[in-house]
Formats: structure tokens, C-alpha cells, sequence
């Protein structure tokens, strides 16, 4: 992929309010290729937010982000049409994929993950055709790819937005709470996939309440709280045996109900 | 249905072409005139039962001083009360339509010499014997057409006007005993009671002593015209064909004063409603064909882009571009079609801007459906779920490309029934347009009607129309609706 003598994405003091509300206070982290990051932390701690910013669905107010070859420094981005360009640019070294699926109901699930290949790259039909076959093949929907999405379950339905995600081509993957709006039973289904992925060498970053799933994939964890990175480390170190007293709070709260 | 649709547009297209193809085809280099007449005044402007055509004293006059003065006519119709307004607007050369000579209308226009000599009549419901004179419409209440000479008479005498598009409403107003009297010329009085073979009204006497003079009216500065006209008719008075022409309706010579009592009774024949119906079907149906249908398709396309342009512009972030589109919302909504039509037909000449009637009615009625379906189409973007909007926009799409595939194909399952609510609203409301001269099917139940001197069963056949147009519309909407609603989960 790109250059591996420094990571494939690299975050640094990204802050963002929302009015008075200051959601991100100066959050730092980076993510090497290959590995997967997950990121915890209580509601209304910026999590979703960071990983919004990384694909700009919100746009920070100042800080860097940089994902492969191209960078933002958020505080210096003039406005119009040239910063519209940047930050597509930006966007489009990143797929996400949303809490609610966010699927287009009108067209079918092969039409779902052409969408992008086909209007935005302007790939040709056939070649985007047969990568999104096999995707659906490797999210375990084959033969569902000319069903429309009310016809699915949500746990299949969550798979086709990775499998549009994917369809893209990014450097990263962004996954915001992918299994929160599901069913217990469907949770796993989602769950194995995103681990499939992790082991075929794509780049992830999870904002995710699985603390066990986070824990058995996760190559880093970020634990945010306050809109900063409250501590940072592989899994064992920040599940298993977290320095910081908010952590271990939040873990506990979280694996006593769960 | 698809067939079905095809042989209508083919259909159409016939009706369309094969009229205008013709007059291609003459070359001429005589000037035209085009001549201003309501169509619907029998026995001086009236459309024949049988034929359609064009018809009348005041129609074989002008025609006969077009052939004297060298003009090429082009007859335009419109309602008594627009007439005038149409001749200052330019959009007609010449009123050939009973225009009686009065102080006002002499200083204001450039009128003829006579072609008419009659006296007013009052008409009442028989065997009402309170009114027979002017006096006796004090307090009383008249049928008329507003701007006419008669009208100001009953004014005058102290009744109170009611306004009327012409004498065979005025009289069914009479006959209902809705209003107590109206006044028109006694010409017209006697073909109503010869057409219709009435006996529920009868004329109570004259209204006052003298006698009206007719003439044509011209644009005070167009004396050119006006002099080539008094030229034609001097000339026909002398060689008698005026009196020929107005023989052939009166047995009498009109053209000269008291040539004696009118007779018509030889006129029109009287028809059944049925033969009313059978006679008045076809033609009713061409203009549903060729003006109704067309003016509603390309009005409502028009406006749908106007409509789209406004609610985006609505909800944009520009404060300038919302703040037009609230005006033009505000205003549309804000204001009666009847108003915008006469303003984009009658007001915008004044600036230079003069449309033809049918882009002028197109016009009007776009920006209508514009600002009514702009406030449809916002609120069904705004239906569609953030979600689609942010998903579209991870994948790389920009703002038209999101609109085009993703946006609108879920707004229009929430736009399309209040849309078709709209275009059935468009359909109906292209009845009025016989205010900017265009012939279409309500104008033409009324041309039918005038002619018969029957109202009731050519409205309920022009309501008939209307009604299998609008219930094959709904019946397209149910099935847009179910296309559109086939991939949501329920």
C-alpha cells in the first residue's frame, strides 16, 4: 500500500464544538496499515465524532488528519470550492459504514455496492459487477444480490453496507457502533465479518461497545472520554489492565450489564 | 395504458399539425387584422351549431370591410369584459362586437361610422309586471356583461349590476328568478326567444328612448384602420351589401335608422338538448385534445423544474437564494391565478414583454404550479432520512449526483400524492383561460352554449370531460404510488 515506515493514518489535535458543546478537545492518535483500532468510550464522549471527522461527515475544527497521501490541517482550510475538493479527497481514502446501515432502499443489494465503483470512480459496470459479487460472496450474501434491502434481515442488511464500503476500495474502513441497532442474535453474523476483514490485512477503525470482540481483535484500543484520548494501547493493555480510573469504571459499568 | 397513451399524443399531434400546416401554405401579403369578438353573442357573434364556425352579423360585416380595405383577418375571441383590455394591450386591432357609441367609448377609442342601429330592451320573466320602463329597475337587480353600454344604463337607473360573460347567462339568470331584469339589445332579445323557443321570459319594453348606435372600435391612434373601415363601410352601405347581410338575420336593414320592427323568427332552428349535446360533443372534445390536455402537460412540467429550483434554493445555505424562493412562494400562494393570469396576459405588455396567449398561459400557469409544488418538493427532501444524504456522500457523490439517484427517488414516494393532487387542481384551473384568449374546453362549452342558448347539459358535458380526465390521472397516480412504494418495507 503505501509507505510503511510511518502509519496509515495519523490524527493530531483534532478539536471540535458543537456551539458550546466541545466535543473533541484535542484528540491525537495514529493507525499503522494492516491493524485494526478500536475505539470505547462512554456516549457523549466524541468517539462517533472522531470517526466522523476521519471521513468528514463533520468537519473539525482545527487539527490534522491524514489518512495515506493526503492530509487536512482543519485550522488553515479555506472555504468553497477548493476546500470541497480536499476534503472529497479526503473522504474518499475511507469507507464507513453506519450504526443504521444507511442503505439506498431503492435499488437492489448489487446496486448498493456498484453505487459508488460505477458513479463516482466511474469503473466499468462489468468490472465493478464482478467485484461486488465476490464481496457479497465474502460478507455471505451471494444470492441475495438482487433483493432490495426491507428484504433483509439487519444483520444481512449491516453486511451489505460493509460489502459498499469495501466496494470503494479504501485504505480504511470506518465502522460506527456497526452492531448497536441490532437484534442480540444478529450481532455475531456482523461481528465474524469485520473480523474476516481484520484478518485479510484491511485497515479498521471500530467505534464499538463489543469490549470482548474489541479485546480479541483489536491490534490498538483508544478509550476516549471528555472528548481526549484517555489512554491508548493494545487490548490487554487498556481491557485487560487499564492504568486509568475512568477506564476501569467504564469497563466495569459496561461488562457488569453486558 | 401505454397504448392507450400513444394513439392520444399521435391524435394530438394530428389535430395540431394539420391546422397550422394549412396556413403555411397561403402566402399573403395583405396586412392582418386581427379582430376582437366574443363568439359567444348570437346572432351577432356566434359559432354555428352544426359547423363550429364562426358566425354572425358582426363577423360577415368585418368580413365584408376586410374585403373592401384589403385586410387579412385573424379573429380572436374572448369575453366581453377582456375585450377591451385586449385592444389596449394591442393583442387585437379591431372590436367587431356590437360596441355601442357612448361619450366615454368615443373619447377613449376611435369608433366607426354606424353599422347598427337598435334600441336596448328590458327582459324579464314572464308575467312579471312591476317592470316595463327604466324607472322600474330601481332597487332592482340586473344581469350584464359589466363593461357594457347596458350596464351603465341599469347603473343609471339605480338596479344593482350583477356581472354576467353574456346575454345567454344573463337570461338563464332571468329565468331561474335570480336576478330581476336584464337589459341588452333587442336584437339579441328576440334571437333568445327565437333560438330557445322560450316562454319564460318575454321583453317588457324598451329601456329608454333612444336608440344605440354600434360601431367598431379601434385604438385612438390607429387611424389608419379606423379610416380604411369607414372608407369599407360607406362603400358597402352604398353598393347594399350591408343591407343584404343584415336582411339575411333581421328582414330588416339595421344598417339604417328606423327601418322598422326586426323579425327572426325564420333564424336558427330550435334544437333538443340531446342534438345540443350530439352537436357540441366532438368539438368540446377537440379542445380538450388540442388545448387543455397539452397547456396542463407542459405546464405542469415547467413547473415541476420551477418547483425543484425553489425548494432546493429554499433550503440552501444561501441567504439570498432563499429569500427569492420565499417570495415567489409567497407571492404565488398569496395571490389568485385569475390575477396572475391577467398580469402576465394584459400587465407584462406594458414593460415590453408581450406573449403570445398560449405561452402566456403556459407561463402563468407554470409559475403557479411552481410555487405550489415548491413547498411539496421541500418537504419531501426533507423526508428523506440524514442517513441517505450522509451515505451518499461517503461514497463520493456530490450534490446533483445525491439529488439525481438517491434523493429524489425517495422524495417522490412522499411528493407524489400531493402532486397528482396539483396536477388534477392544473387541469380544472385551465378553464380559466379563456381570459387570455385561449379556446379551450370550458371556452368552448361556453361558445356552445351561447350558440344553443343553453347552458346546463354542455357544462355538465364539459364537467363530464374533465371528470374522465381527472379519474384517469388518479387512477396513474394509484399506480406510480405502487411502484414507488414497492421497496419499502411494511
Amino acid at each position: 500500500m503505501t509507505d510503511t515506515s510511518r502509519p496509515l493514518v495519523a490524527v493530531t489535535g483534532l478539536t471540535k464544538a458543537f456551539g458550546d458543546n466541545h466535543v473533541l478537545r484535542g484528540v491525537d492518535f495514529a493507525a499503522s496499515s494492516g491493524t485494526t483500532t478500536a475505539v470505547l468510550g462512554p456516549s457523549g464522549s466524541g468517539k462517533t465524532t472522531l470517526l466522523r471527522a476521519l471521513n468528514v461527515l463533520e468537519t473539525p475544527d482545527a487539527g490534522l488528519v491524514r489518512i495515506g497521501d493526503v492530509e487536512i490541517d482543519f485550522a488553515t482550510l479555506p472555504a468553497g470550492k477548493k476546500a470541497r475538493a480536499e476534503t472529497s479527497r479526503l473522504r474518499a481514502q475511507s469507507g464507513m459504514v453506519f450504526q443504521s446501515h444507511n442503505l439506498f432502499p431503492h435499488k437492489t443489494v448489487l446496486e448498493n455496492v456498484i453505487e459508488g465503483p460505477v458513479q463516482v470512480q466511474k469503473r466499468p459496470v462489468d468490472e465493478a459487477v464482478a467485484d461486488a459479487r465476490q464481496l457479497l460472496e465474502q460478507v455471505g450474501l451471494s444470492e441475495k444480490a438482487d433483493q432490495h434491502p426491507f428484504e433483509l434481515s439487519g444483520g444481512q442488511q449491516q453486511r451489505v453496507g460493509i460489502a459498499r464500503a469495501l466496494a470503494l476500495r479504501p485504505e480504511v474502513v470506518l465502522f460506527d457502533e456497526p452492531t448497536s441497532a441490532l437484534d442480540p442474535e444478529l450481532v455475531g453474523e456482523v461481528l465474524a465479518v469485520i473480523k474476516d476483514l481484520a484478518s485479510q490485512g484491511w485497515t479498521t477503525v471500530i467505534v464499538t461497545h463489543e469490549i470482548r470482540f474489541a479485546e480479541q481483535v483489536a491490534d490498538q484500543v483508544l478509550f476516549i472520554d471528555g472528548g481526549v484520548v484517555v489512554e491508548h494501547g493494545t487490548s490487554a493493555q487498556v481491557i485487560g489492565d487499564p492504568s486509568e480510573e475512568r477506564t476501569r469504571q467504564f469497563l466495569r459499568r459496561i461488562l457488569d450489564i453486558g | 395504458m401505454r397504448h392507450a397513451l400513444r394513439v392520444l399524443a399521435l391524435l394530438m399531434l394530428v389535430l395540431v399539425v394539420t391546422p397550422s400546416g394549412a396556413a403555411v401554405a397561403a402566402q399573403d401579403d395583405r396586412p392582418v387584422v386581427r379582430v376582437g369578438t366574443e363568439g359567444t353573442y348570437p346572432p351577432f357573434s356566434f359559432h354555428e351549431s352544426d359547423t363550429n364556425k364562426l358566425t354572425g352579423y358582426d363577423v360577415e360585416v368585418i368580413k365584408a370591410v376586410a374585403k373592401k380595405a384589403g385586410w387579412r383577418l385573424q379573429f380572436v375571441e374572448t369575453t366581453f369584459d377582456a375585450i377591451f383590455a385586449a385592444l389596449e394591450a394591442g393583442r387585437i386591432d379591431v372590436i367587431a362586437n356590437q360596441v355601442t357609441d357612448n361619450p366615454e367609448r368615443a373619447a377613449r377609442y376611435g369608433l366607426s361610422d354606424t353599422y347598427t342601429y337598435s334600441r336596448g330592451v328590458i327582459v324579464v320573466k314572464k308575467g312579471e309586471k312591476g317592470i316595463t320602463k327604466l324607472s322600474d329597475l330601481k332597487g332592482k337587480t340586473t344581469a350584464q356583461s359589466l363593461t357594457t353600454n347596458y350596464a351603465e344604463l341599469a347603473r343609471k337607473a339605480g338596479a344593482k349590476v350583477e356581472g354576467v360573460e353574456g346575454f345567454a347567462q344573463a337570461a338563464a339568470l332571468v329565468v331561474q328568478g335570480r336576478v330581476d331584469a336584464l337589459i341588452n339589445d333587442n336584437l339579441a332579445a328576440l334571437d333568445y326567444l327565437n333560438t330557445t323557443g322560450t316562454d319564460k321570459i318575454e321583453i317588457a319594453g324598451n329601456a329608454g328612448d333612444e336608440v344605440s348606435e354600434q360601431k367598431l372600435a379601434f385604438r385612438k391612434d390607429d387611424t389608419q384602420l379606423l379610416q380604411q373601415a369607414d372608407d369599407a363601410l360607406a362603400a358597402l352601405k352604398a353598393d347594399g351589401t350591408l343591407a343584404k347581410i343584415s336582411k339575411k338575420y333581421f328582414k330588416i336593414d339595421v344598417s339604417v335608422e328606423n327601418s322598422g320592427e326586426a323579425d327572426l323568427s325564420g333564424g336558427r332552428a330550435v334544437r333538443s338538448d340531446a342534438q345540443i349535446v350530439k352537436d357540441s360533443a366532438w368539438p368540446m372534445l377537440q379542445k380538450l385534445l388540442i388545448a387543455t390536455i397539452p397547456i396542463t402537460i407542459v405546464s405542469f412540467a415547467v413547473g415541476l423544474v420551477l418547483a425543484v429550483a425553489a425548494a432546493l434554493a429554499n433550503i440552501s445555505g444561501s441567504r439570498v437564494l432563499r429569500g427569492i424562493a420565499r417570495t415567489y412562494i409567497s407571492v404565488i400562494r398569496g395571490t389568485p391565478l385569475l390575477v396572475q393570469l391577467f398580469i402576465v396576459f394584459y400587465g407584462l405588455p406594458e414593460i415590453g414583454i408581450d406573449l403570445p396567449s398560449w405561452p402566456a398561459a403556459v407561463l402563468a400557469l407554470s409559475l403557479n404550479v411552481g410555487g405550489y409544488a415548491a413547498e411539496i418538493v421541500r418537504s419531501a427532501i426533507l423526508s428523506v432520512p440524514k442517513g441517505q444524504f450522509e451515505a451518499a456522500a461517503t461514497i463520493g457523490m456530490g450534490y446533483w449526483q445525491t439529488l439525481r439517484r438517491i434523493v429524489f427517488p425517495q422524495a417522490a414516494r412522499t411528493a407524489v400524492p400531493p402532486l397528482s393532487n396539483t396536477l388534477i387542481s392544473l387541469l380544472k384551473d385551465t378553464s380559466l383561460l379563456s381570459v387570455v384568449l385561449v379556446t379551450e374546453l370550458f371556452r368552448q362549452a361556453q361558445i356552445a352554449a351561447s350558440a344553443a342558448q343553453v347552458f346546463f347539459p354542455l357544462y355538465l358535458l364539459a364537467a363530464l370531460y374533465y371528470w374522465v380526465v381527472c379519474a384517469a390521472l388518479a387512477a396513474g397516480q394509484g399506480r406510480i404510488e405502487t411502484r414507488l412504494n414497492r421497496f419499502v418495507a411494511r
